[in-house]
């Protein structure tokens, strides 16, 4: 298998307390982490609340550089399914897709090819051109899972973030991550749940005290 | 299960298997359904020779029960035993001459040994005798997807659903079938309904996947136009500025769509700052006199460029924490967002000023170009203070709070208001030191006294923020990963 990111012995600390004056104390999230994510495949991420999940995707989406161990990124972009980053609730939708798909890294060009797929995606008919303060819950879930979705990155992390919108739009939600799973793309989830993951990933990683260990899924 | 099995083995301990039977004495025994169970549970487990030698010995007890003999011989098929099982259905049919499942077995069995035509015949039999069993659809199912024609095997899949509406695996097979069948949209349709009627079964979010897959790559769905290249921000400096640029135009519009009176706050707001100095300083105070309000107005106008820039900036970090940490936007655009939304606004503003030293100020001519430099240095200016304003603030939160007081120290010690060469002249270099200062000095010397400012000084002042700008980008490139931590920890 193709590794498309490799972590070796990566450890993460956050500083608790102390600045210039106070020393610090420092709380230590992930200790020695060694994985490989592979092409294609899906990886599940299990642990508790506050195991260190969340900050395993931020190491592996790039936003966070680790304290101790190294990263390597074998030249795949990666993206995390944000939903609704950077909604600015005067704009209305279809400027909220442009500017999501830009924050998402996409050129204005890309963006704005994409609005004809997002509009079909998040079906919302004409609230597309209103206000995103006027949308309910819902309809700013679906506009932000659609915007989301549509930027195509080689390794998809996703957070927990199957419950979105109304029960048609979830199952159409589901089915497109399910596509993604099933795809080419390397997709890493998070969840607490371990029945979801079995459904749906090749490998799981389990996360406690900062440590990962690997269960094969049938 | 297993004291059942030892009771009966007592009981007919002495029998030979499927020997002429005579009938015992069934009082004391389980009611035939729950004796059922026993082969049943191996049948379940695909045990089936444990399944047909449980059967075989349940026939002894229950010789008048079709169940014993037919199922029996489905036992028998599915662990390959075709002899025995086409002698246990002759013998079946012997006792039981009517009995509609003697079809369906039969059909099977053909099936099994690849006799497709007399399975046909058989099944077809069956269909009529035995419609409500579904395993009569499912094996029909079974020989029509055999013999090619899944139109027939369809509706037959569909029938056993019908038959058996409780049992998820009749309708996996179905949408298996249909998937086989090569018709997508139908298995999605089919995996979603099994979604909806047994929640969280593996089969079933696979099932979907693979179709939705199938699908999209018989479609071809994704032409090259839809393949995007790798998305990242950091590696695309174009990308961030056209960010910057489109996030900073958003920004102008969300924030005119909030007001009332929309873009007339870009001129209204600096005019009401005049306003106010004119009142306090040039009537209250007596500071005024002729020329007093052009004097006023290069100074503020100039000023809040400066000062929207810096006041804006200040806690950009901090309040783009989100989008650090979800989309992983680099720190350095949210100051410059800022930067760019306080200069666009500014753009009215300088067209009023400049409108207003035409009526009022000194006519225009060939100092007037100094106004090119002037305004890119002043630029430089608000692009090294911000820059820095920003970047130190996430670190040392404590400087938001003294932000607002330092700004209006800056703005009383730029001369906005009074003129610094009322001073003594050996305050004047000193004055001048402070860079909002000179560069209102500049504005000054070309809308008011008409000439060309100090070129010299204003270039090495040009060169100091310049340097600055390029030091400050080095350091927000620097410290990328940085910024994310220090604005959670």
């Amino acid at each position: 298998m193709n590794p498309a990111i490799s972590l070796d012995n990566v450890g993460i600390k956050y500083k608790r307390k102390g600045n210039i004056l106070r020393p610090a104390s420092y709380f230590q999230a992930l200790s020695s982490i060694s994985m490989d994510i592979n092409h294609g495949e899906t990886v599940g991420i299990y642990g508790k609340n506050g195991s260190g999940k969340s900050t395993l995707l931020k190491v592996l989406s790039g936003i966070l550089k680790p304290n101790s161990g190294t990263i390597t990124n074998h030249g795949v972009s990666v993206s995390l399914l944000a939903l609704q980053a950077g909604f600015d609730p005067n704009l209305n939708g279809h400027e909220n897709a442009v500017l999501g798909g830009m924050l998402h890294g996409l050129s204005r060009k890309q963006a704005t090819a994409n609005l004809p797929d997002i509009e079909e995606y998040a079906d919302l008919g004409e609230f597309f051109y209103e206000p995103v303060r006027t949308y309910s819950t819902g309809m700013l879930a679906r506009l932000g899972f659609s915007v989301a979705i549509t930027t195509q990155p080689d390794v998809l992390l996703i957070d927990e973030v199957l419950s979105v919108g109304d029960q048609d739009f979830r199952m159409k939600a589901e089915r497109t991550i399910m596509t993604r799973v099933r795809s080419q793309q390397s997709v890493v989830i998070v969840s607490h749940s371990m029945p979801r993951l079995k459904q749906l990933c090749d490998r799981i990683i389990i996360i406690e005290d900062g440590q990962a260990r690997t269960q094969e899924t049938s | 299960m297993g004291f059942l099995y030892r009771v009966l083995r007592t009981i007919f301990a002495d029998m030979e298997p499927d020997a002429p039977v005579q009938s015992p004495d069934l009082s004391g025994l389980l009611p035939p359904e729950e004796a059922f169970e026993w082969p049943r549970h191996a049948s379940r487990h695909h045990n089936w020779e444990q399944a047909a030698a449980r059967w075989q010995v349940l026939r002894h007890v229950y010789p008048d029960h079709p169940a014993c003999w037919f199922q029996g011989v489905n036992a028998l098929t599915q662990s390959a035993k075709y002899d025995k099982a086409e002698d246990l259905l002759a013998r079946a049919r012997e006792q039981f001459p009517n009995h509609p499942s003697f079809f369906a077995e039969a059909g099977f069995l053909d099936m099994q040994r690849g006799d497709l035509d007399s399975a046909q015949e058989s099944l077809t039999k069956a269909r009529t005798h035995l419609p409500k069993n579904f395993m009569t659809w499912v094996w029909s199912a079974q020989l029509a997807e055999q013999m090619g024609d899944y139109d027939a095997a369809l509706v037959y899949a569909c029938r056993a659903t019908e038959c058996a509406p409780e049992r998820a695996g009749l309708f996996i097979e179905h949408a298996n079938l249909t998937m086989r069948a090569e018709r997508y949209e139908e298995a999605i349709e089919q995996w979603e309904l099994i979604n909806d009627r047994f929640p969280g079964l593996d089969a079933a979010y696979k099932g979907l996947a693979q179709a939705q897959r199938m699908l999209d790559g018989a479609d071809e769905a994704q032409p090259e136009s839809t393949k995007q290249d790798a998305p990242g921000l950091h590696a695309h400096p174009i990308r961030l500025i056209e960010l910057i640029w489109t996030k900073a135009i958003f920004n102008l519009h969300s924030e005119v769509r909030r007001n009332y009176l929309s873009f007339g706050w870009w001129v209204l707001e600096p005019l009401m700052h005049l306003a106010v100095y004119q009142i306090v300083f040039g009537v209250l105070l007596f500071r005024g006199g002729p020329g007093f309000l052009l004097f006023l107005m290069v100074g503020v106008v100039s000023w809040m460029w400066t000062m929207k820039c810096i006041s804006g900036s200040s806690g950009s970090i901090s309040g783009g924490q989100n989008l650090m940490f979800l989309v992983g936007v680099p720190p350095i655009v949210f100051p410059s967002v800022c930067l760019l939304q306080a200069t666009i606004k500014q753009i009215p503003v300088f067209l009023l000023l400049i409108g207003f030293v035409l009526f009022n100020g000194s006519s225009p001519g060939l100092h007037w170009f100094a106004l090119i430099p002037i305004l890119i240095v002043h630029a430089l200016l608000n692009i090294a203070l911000s820059l820095a304003i920003a970047a130190v603030t996430p670190m040392v939160r404590d400087l938001q709070q003294i932000i607002p007081t330092g700004l209006t120290l800056l703005m009383f010690m730029s001369g906005i208001f009074y003129d610094y060469e009322t001073f003594d002249q050996k305050w004047h270099a000193l004055f001048l030191l402070n860079p909002v200062a000179f560069i209102l000095k500049c504005y000054r010397d070309v809308f008011i006294g008409g000439t060309t400012p100090d070129m010299a000084a204003l270039a090495g002042r040009g060169a100091i923020c310049a340097v600055a700008c390029v030091l400050f980008l080095m350091i927000y490139k620097r410290l990328r990963y940085f910024y994310p931590r220090v604005v959670m920890e």
